[in-house]
């Protein structure tokens, strides 16, 4: 086994109820890098990026075959699901952060891991926030509430919360898509910074942000991954028909 | 085409100020009651000295004593303002816990199936009679705990306890089930997903997140224990004492009121009205808290500033800050994570513990009744001819109640919904005048019911000379519907999409003609659920008609201006006496069943008529 692959997956299919989201996919995402997962609405990219967390546990009827492995664990079997959140981080579409004050969106991670000691938390909050380029703006609201930031530094607070709990992974499923542009490219610039330490996977729907922050990319198309490479390979020579017809925005 | 322009202007201001107009009465109103009852409240204070009343720590009033002569009886209320307050905090530690954790357990622990149908049967039990549950109370729980009192008698805080939170629990699951669903989803996921357990997830973010609701739910609650008094009447013991233990006899100020109304003399009357505005005073004080809390929170609480002191911690020992994160990263998955949240897991089983207890009691209630009642509901008790001692029958209550019905609905419902017309459509969301006018119509809601049979009688009976009559009641009972038929048409008009009046205006309608055409046929459904809903409050109030209708079950009316005893009269006249025990069993049940088909009709209409509109 390479040491430096971080998530690998073998043979994985998924159901929601009848519905075949997820065909055989096998794929071996690198640590330390960004893999980004493209493709149109609907070709389970989110669904795979859920996987990895056990996020779609939530879902009723959602069945899943095959293995999802971590660092050399397979996920996909009975283990601890909140200590494989805690060390997987996910960053949603909408930011959605609590609403609690700065501090204690931080500390709330942390403090459900059993972590109480005050001095610890308050480091754990600067931190997060400062990995998440976010120190600087708040640093003299940390008790005012967390609603009352602006879109792009919630969707930055929400990256600080997921750091807080030191993951290995962090999964971000269109974390620029409720942003301007402004926003997201302060999103991207830090994405940069954090792969220095995190294997980042990132769903998106915005093909020129694929190109600029990712190492890697897979295309997906109706729960099949049909290509997988080196994201510039991936987009200056597709292999795939469709996923060159996709990239150059004929469909999709 | 100019002149045409003309009349449709006329005929729109003409409505807007007509619609304005109802608004403005719900302004007149509180403004009135408040200024009569003070008014009428001040030769006591007068006579008998407001810190002698207030602080006053004996009443024994005397039917005798006039403003003029010398004051033979003591008209102290202390002891009363503290039975309040234990009878209120009482029914909020059974009642607010209770309704608290069931809200929860229905909203996140619940098998699904079992989530509709406990939310329906929660909303229809908030509906219920407070003067069936008194009667319960007396008839079911006295005779229990007075096994367990030294004197064998039950009644005391203990059973008012009990009662009063077994009644309000509906209302405050209801309250607070409905803030905790509208806790944005994505607060739970993003929570989840950080590793936190189910458990955690719900009592660390969801909850606290809709703490305000939870908070105005409960006093909402409070609101209506410190105003209830039928029920209190039945199960207090009523002297006017300190209370010295769970089962010694109390009163509150409800029931100081509905005691010695009936046969008040002059200051014992002015006394009465005095305990009135005290109460009301307080029920002001707790709508005012209920609407801080209401508000969304931007507090910023100024705690010391700690981005400071970490700032220049941290310039000094950035090396540390990467050994504690590398510490924690020491975690692997594969190792069982060690912590196990004691807290949020029992406070899981403690809601699942609390919705039992909630519902087996209140089922327990109704099952109570309907078992010991249903076979006494006979032709005889319905329609026959009232003989005392032998046939009780309740015919003129049900003709009573009927006559009340009607009688409530030509002035209530009218003025409510076009009040609610004017601040949906008409008003800007934050002109002064809308405010004055929420204000007034949350106060209106928020005076107890005893305090508008008090008025009633004062105001309708005696000054305005209509005499203890169905009508008096009628209008009394007006003033208590009009801010719920305000409130629940008012969010029926702004559940029509706003996109749907603009489609009409871009085709040159009127504002008149949107609202005709547009507006309440896509509001209709929400505003027929809240008529049904006031009616069916017509029906269940007891308190506000006793001195305005009359508590004689006997006479059957013939017109508006007969007396008549409403059916919840009826229950509490019946019940209070041993001789008619299974026929106030049978009472309590006709009521429960109208309530509850009442109650249900208004679900299923604002339900089943709304898809239709919808067009789903």
């Amino acid at each position: 086994m390479e040491s430096n692959i971080c998530i690998r997956t073998k043979n994985l299919n998924l159901f929601y109820d009848a519905f075949h989201a997820l065909k055989d996919v096998n794929l071996e995402v690198p640590q330390k890098e960004i893999t980004a997962f493209i493709g149109p609405s609907g070709c389970g990219k989110t669904t795979l990026l859920k996987c990895f967390n056990r996020m779609n546990d939530l879902i009723k009827d959602c069945r899943k075959t095959g293995i999802i492995e971590i660092n050399g664990t397979n996920i996909n079997s009975d283990i601890d699901v909140n200590a494989l959140r805690r060390d997987v981080g996910m960053v949603f579409q909408k930011p959605n952060v609590f609403p609690m004050s700065v501090q204690d969106n931080i500390t709330y991670g942390p403090m459900t891991h059993g972590i109480k000691k005050k001095s610890i938390l308050d480091n754990i909050v600067f931190d997060s926030l400062q990995r998440a380029g976010l120190w600087n703006e708040v640093k003299d609201r940390l008790n005012k509430s967390a609603l009352s930031l602006s879109g792009g530094q919630q969707q930055r607070l929400c990256i600080a919360r997921a750091l807080a709990v030191s993951p290995l992974i962090l999964l971000m499923d269109e974390p620029t898509s409720a942003l301007d542009p402004i926003s997201t490219g302060k999103i991207e610039d830090l994405c940069e910074e954090l792969k220095m330490e995190y294997t980042i996977v990132i769903v998106t729907h915005n093909m020129s942000q694929a190109v600029r922050i990712s190492d890697n990319t897979a295309f997906f198309l109706l729960g099949e991954m049909l290509e997988f490479g080196k994201s510039d390979d991936v987009f200056a020579n597709p292999k795939n028909k469709k996923c060159e017809n996709y990239i150059t925005g004929r469909f999709g | 085409m100019i002149k045409t322009q003309k009349t449709q202007r006329l005929k729109e201001s003409i409505f807007k100020s007509i619609f304005a107009m109802t608004a403005v009465f719900t302004i007149i109103a509180v403004i009135a009651i408040i200024i009569f009852l003070l008014f009428n409240s001040i030769p006591a204070f007068q006579k008998i000295g407001f810190f002698n009343f207030i602080f006053g720590k004996e009443w024994n009033s005397s039917s005798t004593d006039t403003y003029d002569a010398p004051v033979s009886g003591m008209y102290g209320i202390l002891t009363m303002i503290v039975g309040s307050l234990f009878a209120t905090s009482g029914a909020i530690l059974v009642g607010g816990t209770l309704g608290f954790f069931t809200a929860v357990y229905i909203v996140e622990f619940c098998p699904k199936r079992l989530k509709q149908i406990l939310s329906n049967s929660i909303n229809l039990l908030a509906g219920i009679p407070s003067v069936v549950y008194g009667f319960f109370g007396m008839r079911v729980l006295l005779p229990l705990l007075g096994n367990f009192s030294a004197n064998g008698d039950g009644s005391g805080i203990l059973s008012v306890s009990i009662i009063l939170g077994i009644m309000i629990m509906p209302t405050v699951t209801a309250l607070s089930k409905a803030s905790i669903e509208a806790v944005d989803r994505t607060f739970y996921e993003g929570s989840i997903a950080l590793g936190a357990s189910r458990e955690r997830s719900i009592f660390k973010v969801i909850v606290p997140a809709s703490k305000n609701g939870i908070l105005a739910s409960i006093i909402l609650g409070v609101g209506r224990a410190i105003g209830e008094t039928m029920a209190v009447v039945m199960i207090a013991g009523n002297n006017p004492v300190f209370l010295t233990g769970l089962f010694s006899s109390f009163r509150t100020a409800t029931a100081n009121i509905v005691m010695e109304m009936s046969y008040g003399g002059e200051l014992q009357t002015g006394a009465l009205i005095a305990t009135g505005v005290i109460l009301t005073f307080f029920i002001l004080v707790i709508n005012i808290c209920f609407n801080i809390v209401r508000r969304p929170n931007n507090r910023n609480r100024s705690r010391t500033k700690l981005s400071d002191i970490i700032f220049k911690f941290n310039i000094n020992n950035d090396k540390t800050n990467k050994n504690v994160n590398a510490e924690i990263n020491k975690h692997q998955f594969l190792i069982r994570s060690k912590h196990f949240d004691v807290v949020a897991v029992s406070l899981k089983y403690l809601s699942l513990l609390s919705a039992i207890i909630g519902i087996l009691a209140l089922l327990t209630t109704i099952i109570f009744i309907f078992v010991n009642g249903l076979p006494y509901i006979t032709s005889d008790l319905l329609f026959g001819e009232f003989t005392y001692g032998g046939n009780p029958s309740i015919a003129s209550s049900i003709i009573s109640t009927l006559m009340l019905v009607v009688i409530t609905s030509i002035f209530a419902f009218p003025i409510g919904i076009m009040a609610a017309i004017f601040l949906a459509e008409y008003s800007r969301k934050d002109s002064k005048l809308v405010k004055l006018i929420r204000l007034m119509s949350e106060t209106l809601s928020g005076i107890p019911s005893i305090v508008y049979g008090l008025f009633g009688m004062l105001f309708f009976t005696q000054l305005m000379k209509l005499g203890t009559s169905i009508l008096a009641g009628g209008l009394t009972l007006t003033l208590m519907i009009i801010p719920t038929t305000i409130r629940g048409t008012e969010e029926a008009l702004l559940m029509v999409n706003e996109s749907l009046r603009e489609a009409s205006y871009a085709l040159g309608a009127g504002k008149l003609r949107t609202i005709r055409k547009v507006v309440l046929p896509g509001a209709l459904p929400g505003i027929l659920a809240s008529v049904i809903l006031g009616i069916s409050r017509i029906i269940s109030e007891s308190a506000p008609v006793l001195f305005t209708m009359g508590a004689s079950i006997k006479p059957m009316p013939k017109n508006f201006s007969s007396s008549g005893a409403s059916l919840a009269v009826a229950l509490y006249a019946l019940g209070r006496e041993w001789m008619h025990i299974n026929e106030s069993y049978a009472t309590a049940c006709i009521l429960i069943i109208l309530v509850l088909i009442l109650n249900t009709l208004s679900q299923l209409i604002a339900k089943v008529l709304g898809k239709r509109l919808k067009g789903t």
